[in-house]
């Protein structure tokens, strides 16, 4: 893979970058037909972060598809290794006039390179792990609530909760919108509770089919915020039931970026989804039920497909949707325990399987891909690590 | 015991919280004592703290357009509540550009100082961000540890040099010595001393100005050129004096020889007193 960004879009790129640091401390480079998709998933696997930038974005985009390398999409670098080159937009914005990114020339590197004024190169040669993509599988369009802010009424609204704050509580109803500080009950004693609300008016689209109140991690989500802010991109924000993932969006002609987040689910809440299917008719549907042309930006499935296997659930967050593909039955999601006050874990794909057809990834699953050969599909399966310079 | 109290004018809310962060500067909890009149942020002068104290006290009708108290007796009618003054600060922070700013004695989950601010939106209903600041109510029977401090006899009464000058004379002071003597006398001189094994340094500052000279007992018989002065803990005044946002309109320092450092800010509607003692 090639690809050249130029001018501005180096230090959009730049930004993309910042905002998924808040997710994870690692990142994956996933060269697709339509783009380059840059993801990002949380420590816990709570939390998923996509920027999809698309052909237009750059001066030149071209994929290798017959090489041997092919399977660079799974292309894991560590956020701190790739951070310092976008570390300052401002001089970026000065003195580089274009940046390159590619694959393919090493097994183990990946090679970026800052074009700047004066004839300086700056080339930086990055190792890499080849390890599975994992992706969140969000159907956004079963969301019963979907909201649409201006950027600056997101940021005014987490602007009263400090850095440090963790999760916030999003409570929406027909008539008011409220955020508040969440701390956990054995620490509400002594801190500062902190309640911002205001009317669905100031919302560009308000749409609550079920009202709500999700908790999930701001931090992980400033990123995103400030993001948007800085391109003015209005913020899509598609939730359910608490317990469900809730996810933030922006995109324009020649980008799309998302951020999925879990969110708890408490004792007292239905858990939608449940061994054997679902009563709920929020919950996301079983893949046979799926609609067959699935929007498919609502995510970007990776360069290599397979069915999707659930994650076995030691992990404490909720889990997504999982579908797999030609109508094998799906694995289902842990369901919650409606006994216990607990977290659930987005349920990945993982992506590792050797380069299929993309265009039946997209119709036959909502969820991309994971190892065919090994019924352990977790992370620790990765291929033999790459020494990382 | 009740209390209500509501901003209105964006020219009060700025200082009010200007004051504030001047506070929660200058310490991490502290003691706020509500009459009907005035509003007061107390430190004592508990081993805890080192020694200092302060004193800062606010005229409520320069901030409040509505102010009403009922403190926790008829005969007593004050209100003391420990607080955090980061946690008011944080507060006040993001409010600046608020319509009208309510505060509040509630009962949540424990006692809490709520404060609302009303911001302005895009919509025909007003955004409302609601701060619960816990608090403590202080017992009766503890209101005598918080008494106005006297002001001492004290020897030598000086303005101060312009704060930014003095603040970073001391910065740099403090990598090289912990204590500082800070000395002056009643011809506007004063002197800022360190002395270690290695270095001495000292800084001298003239023409500061006396102010007129009423509580000073030794004022007739005092030669005008004799230093009085205190040895003091130099992160100490590094702490007060970086504590400070805005220029006080009156600063100055009262010394008494070899005991204590009173330093008074007249301030925007407020006054604030510290006392730093002298060390050995």
């Amino acid at each position: 893979m090639k690809c050249v960004i130029e001018g501005s879009n180096v230090k959009v790129f730049g930004k993309a970058i910042h905002a998924l640091s808040r997710i994870s401390d690692e990142m994956w480079l996933d060269p697709l037909e339509k783009g380059l998709a840059v993801r990002s998933v949380g420590p816990a696997h709570s939390s998923y972060g996509c920027f999809l930038f698309t052909r237009l974005f750059f001066q030149l985009y071209s994929l290798n598809i017959s090489s041997p390398q092919a399977a660079l999409g799974r292309c894991k670098l560590p956020v701190k290794s790739v951070l310092p080159l976008f570390r300052c937009s401002a001089s970026i914005e000065r003195s580089v006039d274009s940046c390159k990114i590619s694959t393919g020339l090493s097994d183990t590197q990946v090679t970026f390179q800052l074009f700047c004024k004066h004839g300086i190169t700056k080339t930086y040669n990055l190792g890499f792990q080849e390890h599975d993509v994992l992706q969140a599988v969000f159907p956004a369009h079963l969301c019963p609530n979907v909201l649409k802010a201006q950027p600056s009424l997101l940021g005014d609204m987490v602007i009263h909760f400090p850095a440090s704050q963790e999760e916030v509580t999003l409570s929406v109803c027909p008539k008011r919108v409220t955020m508040r500080n969440y701390c956990e009950e054995r620490d509400q004693i002594k801190v500062m509770s902190t309640e911002m609300s205001l009317h669905p008016e100031e919302f560009d689209y308000f749409h609550v089919g079920v009202d709500s109140d999700i908790t999930f991690c701001l931090k992980e989500l400033r990123g995103l915020l400030s993001f948007a802010e800085s391109h003015g991109l209005p913020v899509y924000v598609h939730f359910g039931h608490p317990g469900q993932p809730v996810r933030f969006s922006v995109e324009n002609m020649v980008l799309e970026a998302s951020v999925v987040l879990a969110t708890q689910t408490d004792s007292e809440s239905e858990v939608s989804v449940q061994p054997g299917g679902s009563e709920d008719p929020a919950a996301p549907s079983r893949p046979q039920d799926a609609p067959p042309t699935a929007p498919p930006e609502e995510q970007v499935p990776s360069s290599q497909g397979s069915p999707v296997l659930s994650r076995p659930g030691n992990l404490e967050y909720f889990g997504l949707h999982v579908a797999t593909d030609s109508g094998a039955h799906a694995a289902e999601p842990e369901s919650a325990d409606p006994a216990t006050f607990r977290l659930h874990s987005l349920l990945f794909g993982a992506v590792s399987s050797p380069w299929p057809n993309e265009g039946d990834v997209l119709h036959t699953s909502l969820a991309c891909a994971s190892d065919t050969e090994e019924d352990n599909m977790e992370e620790r399966s990765s291929a033999t690590p790459m020494p990382i310079y | 015991m009740r209390f209500r109290a509501k901003i209105l004018d964006v020219g009060c809310l700025n200082s009010f919280t200007r004051v504030v962060n001047t506070i929660s500067k200058l310490t991490k909890t502290c003691t706020l004592r509500l009459t009907a009149d005035n509003l007061y942020f107390m430190l004592s002068d508990k081993v805890a703290n080192g020694g200092v104290s302060m004193w800062c006290e606010l005229d409520q009708g320069n901030f409040f357009d509505e102010f009403q108290m009922e403190g926790v007796a008829s005969d007593a009618n004050e209100i003391y509540l420990e607080l955090v003054p980061e946690n008011l600060s944080r507060a006040l922070r993001t409010a600046q550009n608020a319509k009208s700013l309510k505060a509040k004695l509630t009962k949540k989950h424990c006692p809490c100082l709520t404060l609302a601010a009303e911001l302005p939106s895009l919509s025909s209903v007003s955004r409302v961000v609601t701060h619960d600041i816990p608090v403590d109510v202080i017992p009766r029977k503890l209101w005598h540890d918080f008494r106005e401090p006297t002001v001492p006899d004290f020897d030598v009464s000086i303005y101060l040099p312009p704060l930014k000058t003095m603040k970073n004379v001391i910065d740099r002071m403090k990598n090289l010595s912990n204590f500082l003597v800070l000395e002056a006398n009643r011809s506007g001189q004063m002197n800022l001393k360190i002395e270690t094994d290695l270095v001495s340094v000292s800084t001298h500052f003239r023409d500061l100005g006396n102010p007129p000279c009423d509580g000073g007992s030794q004022g007739a018989s005092q030669d005008l050129e004799t230093m009085a002065q205190a040895r003091v803990d130099i992160k100490k005044l590094q702490q007060f004096l970086s504590s400070q946002q805005v220029n006080p309109s009156k600063a100055m320092c009262n010394i008494v020889d070899k005991k204590m450092v009173h330093f008074v800010w007249l301030h925007e509607n407020a006054s604030l007193q510290y006392f730093i003692p002298a060390m050995a």
